[in-house]
């Protein structure tokens, strides 16, 4: 006689591993569950693992692009303002200039003229040299050191270089850190390259000389002062433009911040409700098939004999 | 005749008692995972003579044949080969999992991108010396996750080779054991249930052997195995009462090599292949690693040499050593760090040089990039061996249930046996009484 029968062996082994399996699935939903994190090993889904590598790098390399730019708006608006100093001061010397160049004006008025354009000299010359919060020159391009220096007799001379250098704020972009003294201070007057440093030293002489050339000599500068507000004017404008592009990439880091979470999210996260009823799912089968084992392997005939 | 009747019934009683045993030995050993189901083979008695011309028959009961062990070659086979596949794919799977546990632990990626995050900080202003000395901080950090990346993947390929020298011990011993069991069958009574039990140690042997080691068996009339490795070359592992050698040798990459009595084989199967496998995969692991951290080292002192310092001096190796094992930060100070090319003066903030720099760690070819992949790489290979063991589990599942089946004891069929073999054992009794009473029947004549 042949029978088919399951050997009392194979039945308890069969059940303990469906029983088993169950049990490490719950353990798996429920590491997921309390970790928020679908993926915790990469071969649990390696295209998933390697998304999540690359977007930290993005997420970690945004962040430092992010204080990159906000560091580069801080040095751009620094730079802003004492170009726009530096108009000031030379729409102040304009106005005194055009004022000694009257005759009527006496020596002790040209004096007092002469005092204040030293001393806006001076302020043009600190404003020329001015430093980013971190102490680096504002206008010496990549050279350290003062961006303009000033020998025993007074000439002032460019210290820098014309290498402004690019500070990286998004992937692939590039702002350049400045302007450099060279484009802010110098310019061309009747095809002579002159800066306004040799201008104001011209003007200041002027005065300080006296005599009956002055009116002619202040007048002589007026060009010169204006090619000098003229240059200004448009490094405002450029430094105005960069700091305006720096606020465009900075929202658009803001926007790829909240993109990158999103998608670090979608990709790695544990989905809760599903994991949750997932859950209860599994543990019903589990605490099912651990009933029926029991009544089930609690079935043998040894009881009715 | 009553006489004979009472052989009839003593025999009878003696088939049921010695069934009744094999039924309690089955229920003992209900649970051995190595015992096979015995059952008792009998046959009829008949003694048949002719003196003159009388011919007769007499018949005398039931006569016990021998133990026999339900079992089934093919099963068997079954069951050793599913074993030997899935061994090896666990033991493949522990040794990649360990590898990729050492390697994403080690957050290596994490740190190359630390590294470049802090690269282009430094950027964003060259000459501030916290910047500077945060970015040599974080190379230091660079060099030690390689190193710790290194040790860890050695610490795994450290256990899978002492997992391995422990199983070739065990090995040996089973085919000793298989050789030694092979002389005891021969000299075993057929039919015993000392050759039944005998058999039972075989295939536990077999099975010993076969999860280590893919092998191919053929077995004499009575039961001796011959067993051969399935791999090139075939050697012969046991034979009759002779066990072969098998030993395993590491080289210098930690890779393992077996040999069969001196000659050089390679296993298909089982779990020693697996372990080979595995121990292969880390070693060429090692020389990924090795060649991401070279990479590393070789693309920063370039730029180093390639520009000048904050001092305007001209750069000196960021990192010495030339692989995952030595790297290490070689500068001091932050100031050492080169972001200006040659001919810069002191304090430049010009980052030409730290530029290239990031553009060879960030790049697509990159030692960024290549641990991406080798992690890629390691992760789907982890989860490809997961899927295929998973499908081996079952198959292996399948065919120990169908042996189990086959020779495993069923603790119903058993117990009905006994009420059975009870019943027979009382009836074969009752028998004897009936002889007894007829006997008396005739002696009470008067």
């Amino acid at each position: 006689m042949s029978t088919v029968s399951t050997s009392t062996g194979a039945y308890y082994s069969r059940s303990l591993t469906q029983m088993n399996g169950l049990r490490t699935s719950l353990e798996d939903l429920q590491t997921q569950i309390a970790t928020g994190q679908r993926i915790y090993r990469g071969s649990q889904d390696p295209a998933a693992a390697a998304r999540l590598r690359t977007l930290n790098r993005v997420e970690v390399l945004g962040d430092i692009q992010q204080d990159n730019a906000a560091k580069l708006e801080q040095d751009l608006t620094f730079a802003a303002e004492q170009v726009g100093g530096v108009a000031d001061i030379l729409i102040r010397a304009k106005e005194l200039a055009l004022r000694g160049s009257t005759d009527t004006l006496g020596d002790t008025a040209r004096d007092a003229i002469a005092e204040e354009l030293e001393q806006l000299g001076e302020e043009l010359f600190d404003r020329a040299n001015g430093l980013t919060l971190t102490g680096e020159p504002l206008f010496a391009g990549t050279a350290s050191g003062p961006a303009f220096v000033r020998d025993a007799s007074g000439t002032v001379t460019y210290n820098g270089n014309d290498d402004v250098g690019a500070v990286p704020v998004a992937p692939g972009t590039e702002i350049e850190r400045g302007v450099t003294g060279r484009q802010v201070f110098e310019f061309d007057v009747n095809g002579a390259s002159t800066d306004t440093f040799a201008v104001f030293g011209a003007l200041v002489d002027a005065y300080r000389t006296g005599g009956p050339g002055v009116a002619a000599a202040a007048l002589a500068q007026i060009d010169g002062l204006d090619a000098a507000l003229d240059t200004i004017n448009r490094n405002q404008a450029v430094l105005g433009t960069r700091a305006a592009w720096v606020e465009v990439v900075q929202d658009n880091q803001a926007e790829r911040d909240i993109a990158t979470a999103q998608q670090r999210s979608q990709v790695g996260d544990t989905n809760i409700a599903d994991a949750v009823a997932r859950l209860q799912q599994t543990l019903t089968a589990l605490e099912a098939s651990q009933a029926s084992f029991a009544r089930v392997s609690s079935l043998t005939l040894f009881n009715a004999i | 005749m009553p006489s004979a009747l009472i052989n009839i019934g003593a025999s009878g009683a003696a088939v049921a008692r010695a069934s009744l045993e094999l039924t309690a030995q089955n229920i003992a050993n209900a649970s051995n995972p190595n015992y096979a189901r015995r059952t008792l083979t009998q046959s009829e008695l008949v003694g048949s003579a002719t003196i003159g011309l009388n011919s007769a028959d007499s018949l005398g009961g039931v006569r016990i044949g021998g133990v026999n062990r339900a079992g089934s070659e093919l099963v068997q086979l079954q069951a050793r080969n599913a074993s030997s596949d899935l061994e090896r794919t666990d033991a493949l799977l522990t040794g990649i999992q360990n590898s990729e546990v050492a390697l994403e632990q080690s957050r290596l990626f994490e740190s190359l991108v630390d590294f470049e995050a802090a690269l282009v900080r430094l950027e964003s202003d060259p000459t501030d010396a916290t910047l500077r000395t945060t970015t040599l901080e974080s190379a230091r950090q660079l060099a030690n996750t390689f190193q710790l990346a290194e040790r860890s993947l050695g610490d795994a390929r450290g256990l899978m080779q002492s997992d391995l020298t422990a199983e070739t011990t065990g090995l040996q011993n089973d085919l000793d054991e298989l050789a030694r069991i092979n002389a005891d069958i021969v000299a075993a009574r057929d039919g015993s249930a000392g050759l039944a039990s005998l058999l039972d140690a075989r295939d536990q042997a077999l099975r010993g052997i076969s999860e280590e080691l893919g092998v191919t068996v053929t077995f004499s009339p009575k039961g001796a195995a011959e067993v051969q490795l399935a791999g090139t070359p075939a050697e012969v592992l046991v034979s009759g009462s002779v066990a072969s050698i098998f030993t395993s040798t590491f080289a210098a990459d930690g890779t393992a090599s077996f040999a069969i009595n001196g000659t050089a084989v390679d296993p298909d199967s089982g779990g020693m292949a697996g372990r080979a496998q595995a121990l292969e995969e880390q070693a060429n692991l090692q020389t990924q690693l090795d060649a991401i951290a070279g990479q590393v080292i070789t693309s920063a002192n370039a730029a180093q040499a390639s520009g000048v310092d904050f001092g305007g001096a001209t750069g000196q190796p960021l990192f010495a050593g030339s692989q995952a094992s030595d790297i290490a930060l070689a500068l001091t100070s932050g100031s050492q760090l080169v972001t200006a090319p040659a001919g810069s003066p002191a304090g430049s903030s010009d980052t030409t040089v730290l530029g290239n720099l990031i553009t060879a760690i960030g790049d697509g070819t990159g030692p960024i990039q290549n641990t991406d992949t080798l992690l890629l790489g390691l992760s789907s290979r982890t989860a490809g061996v997961e899927t295929r063991r998973e499908g081996l589990t079952i198959v292996s599942q399948a065919a120990e249930a169908q042996l189990l089946q086959e020779t495993g004891v069923n603790l119903d069929t058993e117990a009905a046996d006994l009420v059975r073999l009870q019943q027979s054992f009382e009836a074969n009794g009752r028998v004897i009484q009936v002889a007894v009473e007829v006997f008396d029947t005739i002696l009470g004549l008067r």
